[in-house]
């Protein structure tokens, strides 16, 4: 099932992912029932599975599918505690874009 | 990296280069040609699309990424599924570029030690991050990691500086140095201390310190070195020729000439008596 790259990306990424299986962190601003709101550089709504132990406050690893309307639904979350640099997480993904050769295979 | 082998093949005259080289490598370091692998052992940060991506020249041929051949790696990933098998315990890793099979053999004398151990310790399961250190095995065409140590991540930024500092890495084999740090050695051979200051093939100390501390572009390793060698050689205004490049930095003449096309697509160097002599092009 996750066998393919799953692309870092935040929500400035969402609207080129649409439809792909990504990777995104972000801190729990919302849990409402089976939805949550993640701040991941700009607010995503994710729409949780019943596997999913989300900590309010706490950064979040979610792989996902996003919707046609840039809601992600999450296969996988990965609890990242309360000491996650933001920075850090920015950085990355802006890396994993400009330098995709070592992260992912573009379809362009 | 650099092991002198220019100077062993300037003081050598035609065949009796190899006897001279072999043996002046045979003193300097223990092992002699087996000391080449040695010395090239390195511990490489990765993603796992490097991996998959890994050129074999040839089965039993080290595996090369971005060019250069990787004996150790460490990587970072999510376990994915755990198999324990008699001998060994097998891993799928996946972090996000793509899964590897990571295998640690399980040696029977430590198991003892080890139960005792696995209480106290954080334990790998699915689902969780892990640092992988191992090297890359291929086994009737499939690829796997074989893990000297497997640990769990206790502090997920690990997972994003694992990534930056694979990048980085990976920048470094593509596009030579940092601009700022290639500054900082022009600065120090200029400096008061040029003593200090090994420089390329040891060099440096015959330019004078004249350095142009000239902000390059882009460039790749290769060329960066020759671009260098170019500017730190003694040589006349017909600049150096394509032999002696290899024989002073070490490297294979195809490789010299590719460099140079790069510099002289950037207008950096130009040729002089021949196609295969250059100079460097000063502003």
């Amino acid at each position: 099932m996750m066998t393919e790259a799953t692309p870092r990306i935040n929500a400035s990424y969402l609207e080129s992912f649409q439809g792909q299986t990504v990777r995104l962190i972000g801190k729990v601003t919302q849990l409402r029932g089976e939805q949550a709101t993640i701040d991941a550089n700009g607010s995503v709504t994710a729409t949780l599975n019943r596997d999913c132990h989300l900590v309010l406050n706490n950064a979040v690893e979610i792989v996902g599918k996003v919707n046609p309307d840039l809601t992600v639904r999450v296969l996988a979350a990965t609890d990242f505690g309360s000491n996650i640099n933001f920075a850090a997480v920015d950085a990355v993904v802006n890396a994993t874009h400009r330098h995709k050769e070592i992260f992912y295979e573009s379809s362009e | 990296m650099d092991y002198g082998y220019g100077n062993y093949q300037n003081n050598a005259g035609g065949g009796g280069f190899m006897n001279n080289g072999s043996q002046g490598i045979g003193e300097n370091s223990p092992g002699g040609s087996a000391s080449k692998t040695y010395g090239k052992d390195t511990l490489r940060p990765v993603t796992i699309k490097q991996i998959i991506d890994a050129q074999q020249a040839h089965p039993d041929a080290d595996f090369k990424v971005d060019g250069v051949e990787v004996t150790q790696l460490t990587f970072v990933g999510q376990i994915r599924n755990i198999s324990t098998q008699t001998t060994n315990i097998t891993y799928k890793i996946d972090d996000g570029t793509g899964t590897v099979e990571v295998k640690q053999w399980v040696d029977s004398d430590v198991v003892n030690s080890m139960d005792t151990a696995t209480d106290a310790k954080p334990k790998l399961m699915e689902n969780s991050y892990a640092r992988v250190w191992g090297k890359l095995k291929s086994f009737s065409g499939k690829r796997h990691v074989g893990a000297h140590i497997i640990r769990p991540i206790t502090d997920h930024n690990e997972v994003q500086y694992h990534l930056l500092e694979a990048t980085a890495v990976h920048l470094f084999f593509t596009r030579g140095p940092p601009e700022q740090l290639k500054k900082g050695g022009n600065a120090a051979q200029g400096g008061a201390a040029p003593g200090q200051q090994v420089g390329v093939g040891g060099n440096a100390a015959d330019n004078g310190g004249g350095q142009s501390g000239r902000a390059l572009p882009p460039l790749s390793g290769p060329a960066r070195k020759i671009y260098h060698t170019l500017e730190t050689s003694p040589q006349s205004n017909e600049g150096l020729n394509v032999q002696d490049i290899s024989s002073r930095v070490g490297m294979q003449v195809n490789d010299v000439l590719k460099a140079a096309d790069e510099l002289l697509s950037q207008g950096l160097i130009y040729t002089t008596v021949d196609d295969n002599t250059w100079a460097i092009l000063d502003m």
